[in-house]
């Protein structure tokens, strides 16, 4: 097996990147169990699952995430801390 | 953290998008509606892993996780698991495919080593063997 190429939406950015994800995008200010954006946003849901994908085309630094901003979603939420 | 010593798994992406199959493996308890729960009255969590079939309708699924607030995904799945997005992503030809083979997982466990030792090389197993997947998208609660 040679591996599958993947990439982790996360909407806990800390957290996520103690594990080191080969890629991640984390779509800033989305809430717990909104990882795609809020229900029936599907325009927005699309563009967050576009940009996702896209990073799998690009020059991203494995074990580090990648934070895009989405006006769209609305209020914004602070992700959970990693207890030090 | 053992896990965060290691060395990152990165298996490079050297396709196009519009030419790939795609698959969601999901961490966020989901499953379909007439496959078993995941049991959530086990404090140490549960190992247990779905497989998802591509043209599952997004009311046929459902969330079994206590360790996040699924209100949301109970109202519109596709914010943790976008199976309706990516069937979306492939009519307008932004990728080539919808997998034939998805996971749900719940995860929460205290069981780390078995998740990781375990659970973790059965599903890229699942995934690996008959999904014809090229790349896949994770996500959590």
């Amino acid at each position: 097996m040679r591996g599958i190429p993947t990439v982790l939406i996360t909407v806990s950015p800390e957290v996520s990147a103690q594990m080191r994800p080969p890629r991640a995008l984390y779509p800033k200010g989305f809430k717990i169990g909104n990882s795609l954006g809020r229900p029936g946003m599907r325009e927005l849901q699309r563009q967050v699952l576009r940009d996702a994908l896209t990073l799998l085309t690009e020059n991203t630094r494995p074990g580090d995430y990648v934070t895009r901003e989405y006006p769209d979603y609305g209020e914004q939420y602070e992700p959970p801390k990693v207890k030090q | 953290m053992a896990l965060s010593r290691k060395c990152v798994p990165f298996t490079p992406f050297d396709r196009t998008l519009d030419k790939s199959t795609i698959a969601i493996v999901s961490a966020g308890g989901v499953h379909l509606k007439d496959q078993e729960a995941f049991n959530i009255a086990d404090e140490l969590g549960d190992l247990t892993y779905r497989v998802i079939p591509p043209d599952a309708a997004a009311q046929d699924l459902m969330v079994t996780h206590h360790h996040y607030d699924h209100a949301d995904a109970d109202e519109d799945i596709n914010v943790v698991f976008p199976l309706d997005v990516l069937r979306d992503l492939e009519a307008e030809g932004f990728i080539g495919g919808v997998a034939k083979k998805h996971v749900g997982y719940m995860g929460y466990t205290m069981q780390l080593k078995a998740m990781y030792e375990g659970t973790a090389p059965q599903i890229a197993n699942e995934i690996d063997k008959g999904s014809r997947a090229d790349a896949v998208v994770l996500t959590g609660g």
